[in-house]
């Protein structure tokens, strides 16, 4: 008879200790899966929604741009730049932009506050948080136009209705301040009482006309990627390409510090958890093998005495550990789908936690908890759990064939 | 002239215990011939079982020498015992000590799969021994679907499948009663006495040592006589 089988009779010896033991490694698929879900899924979300929201995956911008923030610092060849990026497989849009601080003030009152001037021909609901979330009016048909979209909180503050005007104050190319009006043509709302306190939309070339920029001259180039995972070597490549090479590519981790801060921080507290997880998914396995081995230690004895070797006996068990991670595995996967399924597509509603939507290192998110893997986090569950049962089953393997022959045949 | 299979030649085994030496075995030389039907008997703590474990390898003297087939097992490593234990040696144990997990067919194949023995000849091998010790037809049952004779007459089959120059039996009829202990008996008789194969016992058994054609007697770690019947 073959090791492998020997082994697997082994393991139902004892039907319900083999089951429930599998059962925790089934457990432990099922919480590293939802744990991990959830990180693969908020992280990208907060990604996402904080790429859409100013800078993009990937933002181009002129040297120093980020560090220190001014008007006098912008982007020359924005087409060109922008014809380069669509060439590159992972980007799915580049949106041109001008972004600054600006007064906002009415008849009434006035503010500081920060705007994102847009093409509303390179943008829409999909690639900017601000679009998506408008609640009245329309985006701006043209970049020429004279409008501007408020948050609801700043129109409020400012006494500010549909079709009033607003008179936004900020610093020209030169560093000279300037002015311009524009009438209210939209308000959104994202829940953030931050960002719909202090952010507003104005057209980029009428934006461009008040600053003194040429037509294709912009503080940023905003790029989007298919996959928000590929912006740090993307970042690597596209620094290294000619066509770059003079102005700063950076990542979204670069251009939000706060978040990566952030969701570095959660990433590390979530691999604690996961680590304490296998920890005690390990034990559970470590616990039955070794009861088992020393249960078997007359039968070892009489193994050895009979001519196998210590080092079969190490096979032996390592081989009754595999097919306790493999039925562990198999018992998690077929329970976790379902979970699985239900979590990626539907998902749990916390509204009644957090209301219509929280901040997270100032980016909104939705208040639905849903969970999403990447097909890497899938092979780093299946490969980690299973390298863990066989790691916790080395040490009573070891022992199997660590006792002499007839100290084992003493064995009552 | 019979031909040796086990010489011991001033063989001692001291145990320590605590601060306390108990010499086990005490200075024995002895061999045993191919064809021995020799039986090791006396008292517990007389030393037989001690004497079997140096004989099989499954334990080292602390003093002279054993050899087995001519191989001074004194320094041979780990693997090499294993290894001596495996193409050489037959283990008759008195707690039968079958795989649970393994069918009687199982079982007495199991030191041939440890040889690498191509599976059509430890097919046959298997089904014949089985035959010889009047199991044909149980090859598929597992240890709990046997009676303890059955169980002890398994042990037997994987003892002597494999051929070896000696079958060692620890109080081989221990656990079964006297009938079953009888026709173990004549089973062993029958190996040795049509198939040429050597048997050491170490019994309390009367019924063993009336059938041995050699005894063995020992005390207090020695041999105090060593008789030959014909």
């Amino acid at each position: 008879m073959n090791l492998n089988t020997l082994a697997w009779r082994n393991l139902w010896r004892h039907k319900r200790r083999t089951l429930i033991t599998a059962s925790s490694i089934a457990f432990g698929v099922l919480l590293a899966v939802t744990f991990t879900g959830a990180g693969d899924y908020f992280y990208t979300r907060m990604i996402d929604a904080g790429a859409n929201m100013g800078m993009g995956h990937i933002t181009l911008a002129a040297p120093d741009f980020n560090r220190a923030p001014s008007s006098k610092k912008f982007l020359r060849q924005a087409d060109q730049l922008q014809q380069q990026l669509a060439q590159i497989d992972e980007v799915k849009i580049s949106m041109a932009r001008i972004q600054g601080q600006a007064m906002f003030a009415s008849a009434h009152k006035s503010t500081g506050g920060m705007f994102f001037a847009i093409d509303p021909e390179q943008e829409n609901a999909e690639s900017n948080l601000f679009i998506k979330a408008m609640i009245e009016g329309e985006i701006p048909t043209s970049a020429a136009d004279k409008t501007i979209i408020l948050g609801v909180d700043l129109a409020r503050r400012l006494k500010l209705t549909m079709g009033k005007k607003v008179v936004y104050t900020t610093t020209d190319k030169h560093g000279d301040i300037v002015s311009a009006i524009a009438r209210v043509g939209g308000l959104f709302q994202t829940g953030s009482n931050e960002i719909d306190g202090a952010v507003a939309l104005l057209p980029l070339h009428t934006v461009q006309n008040v600053l003194g920029y040429k037509q294709d001259e912009v503080s940023v180039i905003a790029v989007i990627l298919h996959d928000q995972r590929h912006s740090y070597q993307l970042r690597d490549s596209m620094q290294k390409m000619d066509s770059f090479s003079h102005i700063e590519v950076l990542n979204w981790q670069q251009t939000q510090p706060d978040l990566a801060g952030m969701i570095a921080v959660d990433k590390s507290s979530n691999y604690i958890s996961q680590l304490l997880i296998a920890l005690l998914v390990a034990a559970g396995i470590l616990n039955t093998l070794l009861m088992s081995v020393l249960e078997r230690k007359r039968e070892f004895g009489v193994m050895m005495a009979l001519g196998m070797s210590p080092r079969s006996l190490f096979v032996l068990v390592m081989l009754e550990s595999f097919w306790l991670a493999v039925l562990g595995l198999l018992i998690g996967t077929i329970v976790t789908i379902p979970w699985y399924l239900f979590m990626s597509q539907t998902g749990i509603d916390l509204s009644a936690a957090y209301g219509d939507g929280f901040s997270f290192g100032g980016v909104l998110l939705d208040t639905v908890f849903k969970i999403r893997l990447f097909k890497e986090s899938v092979i780093a569950i299946l490969v980690g759990l299973f390298s863990l049962a066989l790691l916790a089953g080395a040490y009573p393997a070891w022992q199997a064939g660590r006792t002499p022959p007839v100290e084992s045949l003493k064995t009552l | 002239m019979e031909s040796t299979i086990v010489e011991l030649k001033k063989l001692s085994k001291i145990y320590q215990q605590g601060e306390l030496e108990v010499k086990a075995v005490d200075d024995v030389s002895l061999t045993i011939k191919k064809g021995d039907f020799a039986a090791l008997c006396g008292p517990s703590g007389s030393g037989k079982t001690s004497i079997l474990n140096l004989i099989g390898g499954l334990d080292s003297p602390t003093l002279g020498d054993v050899f087995l087939d001519d191989i001074e097992l004194g320094s041979l490593t780990h693997s090499e015992l294993a290894e001596v234990r495996k193409n050489r040696i037959g283990f008759v144990f008195q707690a039968y000590n079958l795989i649970p997990v393994m069918t009687a067919y199982e079982n007495a194949a199991f030191v041939l799969d440890l040889q690498g023995i191509e599976k059509n000849e430890i097919h046959d091998r298997v089904m014949q021994t089985l035959a010889d010790v009047g199991l044909e037809g149980l090859e598929h049952r597992r240890p709990d679907e046997m009676s303890g004779g059955q169980q002890q007459r398994v042990a037997i089959a994987r003892a002597i499948v494999t051929h070896p120059a000696i079958v060692l039996a620890d109080e081989p009829t221990a656990n079964v009663d006297s009938h079953t202990a009888e026709a173990l008996l004549d089973l062993m008789q029958n190996l040795n006495q049509q198939h040429g194969i050597t048997f050491l016992f170490s019994t309390h058994d009367q019924h063993v040592i009336d059938r041995a054609r050699r005894i063995i007697r020992m005390q207090d770690g020695k041999v105090t006589a060593d008789e030959c019947r014909v």
